[in-house]
């Protein structure tokens, strides 16, 4: 230890270790000189018999060093002097080497920020890990009245509660604005210890407060510091802003979303999610056991013969792996971005083929001068890690590159507000898992690129400088790599040329229901003002009237659920009049008044429309989609017949055209209409369909004015039907962006290397070239040389790539919509035709050089 | 005869009995010693001397540092540790028992 410690000492001054040891020396041959010169020798002889004695100072003063030093971080320092001198007078493959690697990098540490942010980010709570969500009775949220008993028994230290789906509109300025919410229970933010950035938390005990996200203060306050302690109205209620959220916050739900505030939850009604903290040391099991007993005197205080909140209990993890072990759901989104970990990988696999390919041509360069080395003693050991410092060097800069493209890349993501239903952003900051994970994967790189290629030119090198030939087993390996890199870089096109098509198929494709001319309109109102259903149905209707009396607009209806947005799955067993066997159906359900299908545009291929006699109290009546009619009633007609439902029949009045209810990739699903004067549902939205004349853009203006002055506080969003169907398409458009991309990188980072290679090769063989040409082969002749073996190293690569590639696309099948298919050959051909036409432009630059050489100077090169 | 080929690689040991007999010397009275002690049989060669000292410094077997000699000059003078005086010892208990093991087998072989 005490000798490291020495040596790390001695590092630090070798400069002047040096001087000294060099002072030692002189005093040395002095006291010798002055012997001599008492011995009787002239002074200037008897100092230049001294210094003859002593011999050559340069051996002993390595072995001096030598025992000093710390060999092999010397030496380090050494090569990557030489690396980088050697680099700097060959900047065109530097700049090659690094700009692959900075992609490769690049791609794959921005991958890795993602997946760790949505995966794992941690919540801006106090010690997260003894925090726990709870679940009892099998229902994600529990009632108040429950969760206030739960609270004050005291049998865990502190209980918190959350409701992550609140909505609640915004009135200022006259104008009125819905904004997403958490409700919190007063002692929430006591209980998580989340940090405020301006102002103070919702302290107990208050029943109207709210805090304020960063984003929403900065976007929609002006980021002005007087708001706080101000008053915002709420649902037509009026809240204190207690405080400001820093930028950097992170919610318990996680997964970038992102809500507008913080507000307290009103009186007496609503649903809360519970959240605990856990003292020290206490684990799951014991918490659970301690909530069994919680919930078994939470039955007994509030009996239901019909649900007991002891039952289907569960306790999990608030961050960390522990929280996507927990739960299903998330697991499919693990494995999703797992499978973009493995694409990116293999874009950096790529690179380091490129790279690796490179440093072997290189390398051929340096045959002669590592020869030498080798001759006068170089170990081989030695000159490996030579090499090896050249390729570290070359993965360094591509480290700091591709954290240079991660960063900002990161930092244009963050930016982004997805649109989706639910507020989500993404808020990746760089940190020093990041550096990490980038020096680990710079590490690998440099071992994977520059290993293979160091050991096979040294161990040639001798063989090489002799023969002035390329030793076979270096070719091989050359080839060996552009092959493989052609492999996947076919696979990845493969898969990113599908999702390609499924996106531009999604755009094109119809979901069976108008987008150009439908309009869609949203409006919320405030539930306090609202209670009775009566008042919002005759709003309602007031709206429809008054939408419809608009210029410019076609038709106007009501429906409870817009398609592809949200849906209503209903799964039951039913019978008809046609035949007495119960038939289990799941259908998606919805409700909608008349003129519903006309409004969409979506056709009834039997029967009519309903009418405004089909309400609450008239007789039963339903509109079927044709894989209903055809599963329940096959070749019959429908019309007429009745369905009988758990809660009585309905009578069939309408087949309507399949269309897309949820997702553009289901096929043929079951759909179930009913009157939407029929809902019992008590909800406090309201969706307006309007089919416009002309481009709905248009209407914008004119159906806000018309809605908007029916109840000024509730908010109102409008906007045409193809922005709406944004959230559908957003995997495939994921999916395609990312994938489209990493195929396109992946084919460009390829023919980098495939051009090199090809260029090297050639350049090898000029002498060859020149010899043919000098006994007569014409242009053509040569041509079909140097194509034939190119075209032979695509062939093989493109061959493996492609069975690969048809492996590779499998899976994949299952995010594609069914127009689109997966295994078709056409996919194929296309990829195969584009790699030989890159290939035979990668080779035309080389082989016109070789022709143009003039055959006695070929001949005399060497 | 080459005379150096008589050290046998014991210059270690030899350096650390003299600076532990004579106390801290430098580079030069140090070989002189040897040579004078040995009537001139054994002679250090000065390219393997200053190699040897620096290592036996960088273990921690002797010390070193500058003193000002009446001369003016500054030389570097070498000290036995306490880890010196140690490894003094083993190292000679060890050579007596090998040289005493090849003089038996030379006298009875």
């Amino acid at each position: 230890m005490r000798s490291l410690l020495r040596q790390l000492f001695y590092l630090g001054r070798r400069g002047r270790f040096d001087a000294e040891l060099d002072k030692e020396v002189e005093f040395h041959i002095q006291t010798r000189a002055e012997e001599l010169q008492e011995a009787g020798l002239t002074p200037a002889a008897a100092l230049a018999q001294a210094r003859r004695e002593f011999g050559s100072g340069a051996r002993m003063r390595e072995e001096s060093r030598a025992a000093w030093q710390w060999r092999w971080v010397e030496d380090l320092f050494a090569d990557l002097r030489y690396a980088a001198r050697s680099l700097r007078r060959n900047p065109g493959f530097a700049i090659t080497a690094i700009a692959c690697l900075t992609l490769g990098i690049g791609a794959n540490t921005t991958m890795f920020s993602i997946t760790k942010e949505v995966l794992f980010s941690r919540p801006s709570v106090r010690a997260p890990e003894t925090m726990v969500h709870m679940e009892i009775g099998g229902n994600s949220h529990a009632p108040i009245r429950e969760f206030r008993f739960l609270r004050d028994s005291h049998f865990f230290e502190a209980l918190a509660g959350e409701n992550e789906e609140q909505e609640v509109n915004w009135r200022h300025a006259g104008a009125t604005e819905r904004l997403h919410g958490v409700r919190v229970s007063d002692n929430f933010f006591a209980v998580t210890g989340i940090p405020v950035a301006l102002g103070r938390p919702i302290q107990a005990g208050e029943e109207t407060a709210a805090v304020l996200s960063h984003d929403l203060w900065e976007r929609r306050m002006g980021a002005d510091p007087a708001v706080v302690g101000g008053t915002m109205v709420l649902d037509g209620r009026v809240y204190t802003i207690a405080g400001v959220l820093p930028r950097d916050h992170r919610t318990l739900l996680g997964f970038g979303f992102a809500p507008d505030l913080y507000l307290t939850v009103p009186g007496e009604g609503g649903l809360l999610a519970l959240f605990a903290r856990l003292p020290d040391g206490m684990t799951r099991h014991v918490a659970i056991e301690k909530l069994r007993a919680a919930c078994a005197a939470l039955d007994r205080a509030y009996p239901d013969p019909d649900h007991k909140w002891v039952e289907n209990i569960r306790v999990s993890a608030v961050a960390g792996v522990a929280r996507v072990r927990g739960d299903e759901k998330v697991m499919v989104v693990a494995a999703f971005f797992g499978v973009l970990m493995v694409v990116v990988g293999l874009v950096l696999g790529i690179a380091c083929a490129n790279v690796a390919s490179l440093l072997l041509a290189r390398a051929s360069s340096r045959s002669q001068e590592l020869a030498i080395r080798l001759s006068i003693g170089a170990g081989r050991g030695r000159l490996v890690r030579q090499l090896l410092a050249e390729s570290l060097l070359l993965a360094l800069a591509g480290m700091a590159g591709g954290l240079g493209v991660n960063v900002a890349l990161t930092a244009f993501l963050s930016r982004i507000r997805l649109p989706l239903p639910l507020p989500f952003q993404f808020l990746i900051e760089p940190d020093w898992t990041l550096l990490a994970y980038a020096g680990a994967v710079a590490l690998g790189t440099c071992l994977v690129a520059g290993l293979l290629p160091a050991i096979q030119s040294v161990r040639s090198a001798l063989q090489a400088a002799l023969s002035r030939h390329e030793p076979r087993s270096r070719t091989r390996l050359r080839n060996a790599l552009v092959a493989g890199q052609l492999a996947v870089s076919t696979v990845l096109l493969c898969a990113g040329l599908l999702f390609l098509r499924n996106l531009m198929q999604s755009y094109r494709m119809s979901p069976g229901f108008d987008v150009a001319q439908t309009m869609w309109s949203q409006m919320r109102v405030v539930p306090e003002a609202y209670k009775e259903p009566a008042k919002l149905r005759a709003l309602a209707e007031a709206g429809l009237e008054r939408v419809r009396g608009l210029p410019g607009v076609e038709s106007a209806a009501l429906a409870r659920v817009v398609p592809l947005n949200i849906n209503l799955r209903m799964g039951v067993s039913v019978r008809t009049d046609v035949s007495g066997r119960p038939v289990h159906i799941q259908y998606n359900l919805n409700y909608v008044t008349p003129d519903y299908f006309r409004t969409m545009g979506i056709p009834l291929v039997r029967g009519r429309e309903f009418l405004a006699a089909d309400r609450a109290g008239a007789p039963a009546v339903v509109i079927v989609n044709e894989t209903v009619a055809r599963a329940l009633f096959g070749q019959t007609d429908p019309i007429g017949h009745y369905i009988r439902f758990d809660w009585g029949p309905s009578q069939v009045v309408g087949v309507a055209r399949n269309s897309k209810y949820f997702t553009l990739g289901e096929e043929s699903a079951m759909a179930i209409y009913e009157p939407y004067s029929r809902m019992s549902e008590h909800r406090a939205d309201v969706q307006f369909l309007i089919r416009s004349k002309g481009r709905p853009e248009g209407l914008t203006a004119a159906v806000n004015a018309a809605l908007g002055r029916l109840d000024p506080t509730a908010a109102l969003e409008t906007k045409p039907m193809s922005q709406a169907l944004v959230f559908a398409l957003l995997p495939s458009r994921f999916g395609g962006a990312v994938l489209g991309s990493m195929g396109l990188l992946g084919l460009g980072l390829a023919s980098i290397g495939l051009y090199g290679v090809l260029l090297y090769s050639v350049s090898r063989r000029t002498r060859e070239i020149g010899v043919r040409v000098a006994i007569g082969a014409s242009p053509r002749n040569v041509l079909w040389l140097v194509l034939r073996h190119s075209f032979g190293l695509v062939g093989v690569g493109l061959a493996i790539g492609i069975a690969l590639g048809v492996l590779a696309v499998k899976p994949l099948a299952l995010f594609l919509i069914p127009e689109v298919n997966a295994s078709g050959a056409g996919n194929f051909l296309v990829v195969g035709a584009s790699m030989c036409a890159i290939a035979l432009l990668a080779t035309l630059s080389p082989v016109v050089r070789a022709l143009r050489v003039d055959p006695v100077a070929a001949l005399r090169q060497e | 005869m080459s005379r150096t080929d008589a050290l046998q690689g014991s210059l270690d040991l030899l350096v650390l009995k003299i600076l532990s007999r004579r106390g801290p010397l430098h580079g030069y009275a140090i070989m002189t010693a040897i040579e004078e002690i040995s009537s001139d049989v054994l002679r250090v060669e000065e390219g393997s001397l200053y190699p040897a000292l620096h290592r036996m410094e960088e273990t921690g077997l002797v010390r070193a540092k500058w003193v000002e000699k009446e001369s003016g000059r500054r030389a570097r003078s070498y000290e036995l540790t306490a880890q010196g005086r140690k490894q003094l010892e083993s190292e000679e208990a060890r050579w007596v028992a090998v040289t005493g093991a090849v003089q038996r087998v030379l006298r009875l072989a």
